[in-house]
């Protein structure tokens, strides 16, 4: 009976993964096919192409050696991520609920952090011909500086997420937390369970609060304008992902296509109490809610410029202080 | 406004953008030196694309020199051949036809536009802001295919000659009825993105107060242009072009000379310009489109100076037996490079781009010119 019980759980959990998977594979052609694209009134490209045909396309393409001091580990970190979105996934699944240690907004929030922390590592280890290495001479006759300490322009980038770390983030903690005050309880299950007696969290005014948060939070992980300070085409161009090509680079679109359905997922668990699973007609809302988060995202990033420090940290800081509105409003 | 000061002692790290960068259009080199993300100081570097287009013109028959002038750049093609042209007619004394000069005055006029929208579009493109870029670019799109229809071509039109311009280049009724037309479409989409652009608080915040050149930096740095006139000079060639002795239209200017200034600055510009092409298309003259009642003669350098869409283009040379001798082109970004250069410092680096991109670079035509230091 408990191994029947494990197997049935296994197969419904791998089920659910690779359900999810597959719609979020359209998530990002649809972003940029009927939100971008239409806002621009061109006609963009076929909805399969950003998350299915690229990345297929980039896993048969030959890989170019990364120039990278720890090419080892920079070559893993995509792979690193996609492990981290996944353990997400597979977290807010009800069949999880059972292993408090994964199912819990701490692990969560850990595993989250770690996929931050990835992009850190990924432009501090990037060292691409796109600066220094630029076959051109730069310290030229009649140069004003010479001897500078010279820098990749990857390395901004790092900088640039380790500062997202310390404060970029924080609105989207401070959304998922919010739903903890109405449970008081940090498990996933109890948080469910209370949506169920109570109705959903979000109807509430801490709840429609925290959404709002949230949404700004989502943006902010998904590095989406404005909010793509590290991967900025006007400075840093791609970035921490500036030297990942074929295989890594096909593993990095399918992962952003996954993000995006993950935290619409996280989004159902902790707001409306509906956690992803393929045995009930209720992960329609799962898809319907990232679908939502999707279009908005589109819409709102069709229509901004990128941030820079001036812009991005009153933008953050309202954020939190919602953020902290929410959570004293749920504690009330 | 405050003078900004470059701390040449205090550089930390220096950041090399380019020659290859995606929000650079044109191959060009800047070493950025900041300290804690803010520039300190830039430094640009350009010549990846030199073709000594003034030596190859040495020792060319003139008209053939005018064509290959056209090469020059992509952007203000119609500029160059028609300020060298125009060096040749001013040395030979020619006289040009009524209705050649109103139909140069015109092309010069929808390059502006079809430059200006360029612009525009780029500057949306550096903030990443796509869709206004995207929406400008429509609107271009209409002059590139005005352009076409009078040139025959999308950039390289070949419209001036010596003595006027082309005779495939005259405007029928058909086409000036297309060009009126054409004209209030653009004024309408430019209208309606003026206002959105104005209405949008969170683009006006990212380029109001950034790259800012003040008025006295920039007189000192000779800029030219548009860029200048962002800055409060009503200083426009225009006003000193018989070309445009029959024209009524307005200098514009801002007072603040940073990115959101240089913006307007084309969007107004352009409403100028679309007045300029309508008066020129309800009065253009009957007549022939080129002169040919003129003769060859040797003379001393010849200059001339000509207000094209992103400042003011000089060329010069001397004749001998119909030769070209001692060329010497200069192009508006060779004098706002020092502009360029002083617009980055105090801003974010995020902002670098944008604070060059601002004042207009156009460094494929300036690599093609020879430019001697001599020590």
């Amino acid at each position: 009976m408990f191994k029947s019980t494990i197997l049935y759980s296994v197969i419904a959990v791998i089920l659910t993964v690779l359900v999810c998977f597959i719609i979020s594979t359209l998530l990002p052609g649809i972003e940029r096919k009927y939100v971008h694209a239409r806002i621009q009134q061109r006609i963009g490209p076929p909805v399969t192409s950003p998350g299915i045909m690229a990345p297929i396309k980039f896993l048969f393409k030959e890989n170019v050696e990364v120039s990278s001091p720890v090419p080892g580990l920079y070559k893993a970190l995509p792979i690193v991520c996609f492990i981290v979105v996944l353990c997400v996934l597979i977290a807010l699944t009800p069949y999880s609920f059972a292993i408090p240690a994964l199912s819990s907004l701490v692990a969560i929030v850990g595993f989250l952090k770690v996929e931050e922390i990835c992009y850190v590592l990924m432009g501090a280890l990037s060292k691409s011909v796109m600066s220094v290495k630029m076959p051109f001479p730069d310290v030229v006759k009649g140069a004003a500086h010479l001897n500078t300490t010279r820098s990749f322009i990857e390395d901004i980038s790092a900088r640039r997420s380790l500062r997202m770390i310390t404060y970029g983030s924080f609105p989207l903690y401070l959304a998922l937390f919010a739903p903890v005050t109405a449970a008081r309880s940090i498990f996933l299950q109890d948080i469910v369970q209370y949506q169920h007696v109570h109705g959903p969290f979000l109807f509430t005014i801490s709840g429609g609060i925290a959404a709002i948060v949230f949404f700004i939070g989502y943006m902010i992980v998904l590095n989406e304008y404005p909010f793509s300070i590290i991967k900025a085409k006007c400075d840093v161009i791609e970035g921490p992902y500036m030297e990942y090509a074929a295989k890594y680079r096909s593993i990095i679109f399918i992962t952003r296509g996954f993000l995006m359905f993950t935290l619409g997922a996280l989004f159902s668990v902790l707001f409306i109490g509906i956690p992803p699973n393929i045995l009930s007609p209720s992960i329609l809302i799962n898809i319907v809610v990232t679908l939502i988060f999707v279009l908005m995202m589109g819409i709102f990033s069709a229509f901004t410029p990128v941030f820079t420090n001036r812009q991005l940290l009153p933008s953050i800081l309202g954020a939190t202080l919602l953020g902290i509105l929410a959570i004293v409003l749920g504690l009330l | 406004m405050d003078e900004k000061v470059p701390r040449s002692n205090i550089i930390e790290t220096e950041i090399p953008l380019g020659t290859v960068h995606p929000a650079a259009l044109e191959p060009y080199r800047v070493r950025l030196f900041v300290e804690d993300e803010i520039v300190q100081e830039a430094e640009i570097t350009i010549g990846v694309n030199h073709r000594g287009i003034e030596r190859i013109m040495e020792g060319l028959p003139v008209e053939k020199a005018n064509s290959l002038t056209e090469k020059i750049c992509g952007i203000c093609s119609n500029s160059h051949v028609w300020n060298s042209c125009r060096t040749a007619e001013i040395g030979l004394d020619i006289e040009i036809p009524e209705r050649a000069r109103y139909i140069r005055v015109i092309m010069g006029e929808l390059e502006r536009l079809h430059s200006h929208f360029l612009y525009l579009a780029h500057g949306c493109e550096t903030v990443a802001h796509e869709t206004f870029s995207m929406r400008v670019f429509y609107l271009r799109e209409i002059v590139m295919e005005l352009l076409a229809m009078i040139g025959g071509n999308r950039v390289q039109y070949g419209c001036s000659v010596l003595g006027g311009v082309r005779p495939r280049c005259d405007l029928d009724e058909a086409k000036l009825e297309r060009l009126k037309t054409d004209m209030d479409k653009i004024e309408e989409g430019l209208n309606g993105f003026a206002q959105r652009f104005l209405a949008d608080s969170i683009l006006i915040s990212r380029v109001t107060g950034v790259g800012v050149i003040p008025q006295k930096q920039a007189i000192k740095l000779a800029v030219t242009g548009p860029t200048l006139r962002a800055t409060g000079v009503a200083r426009d060639l225009r006003t000193t072009m018989f070309e445009y002795d029959d024209f009524d239209y307005n200098i514009i200017t801002q007072a603040d000379g940073d990115v959101k200034s240089n913006l307007l600055m084309r969007v107004l510009e352009s409403f100028e310009s679309i007045k300029i092409i309508r008066q020129a298309i309800a009065n253009l003259p009957e007549g022939s489109l080129v002169n040919r009642d003129w003769e060859m003669f040797d003379t001393d350098i010849i200059e001339s100076y000509i207000e094209v869409p992103r400042g003011t283009l000089y060329h010069s040379y001397a004749l001998e037996s119909g030769r070209v001798r001692h060329c010497i082109i200069r192009t508006p970004s060779m004098a706002n490079i020092g502009a360029m250069q002083y617009a980055c410092i105090g801003d974010h680096i995020t902002d670098a781009q944008l604070s060059i991109v601002q004042c207009d670079p156009c460094f494929t035509c300036t690599d093609r010119a020879i430019e001697i230091i001599r020590r």
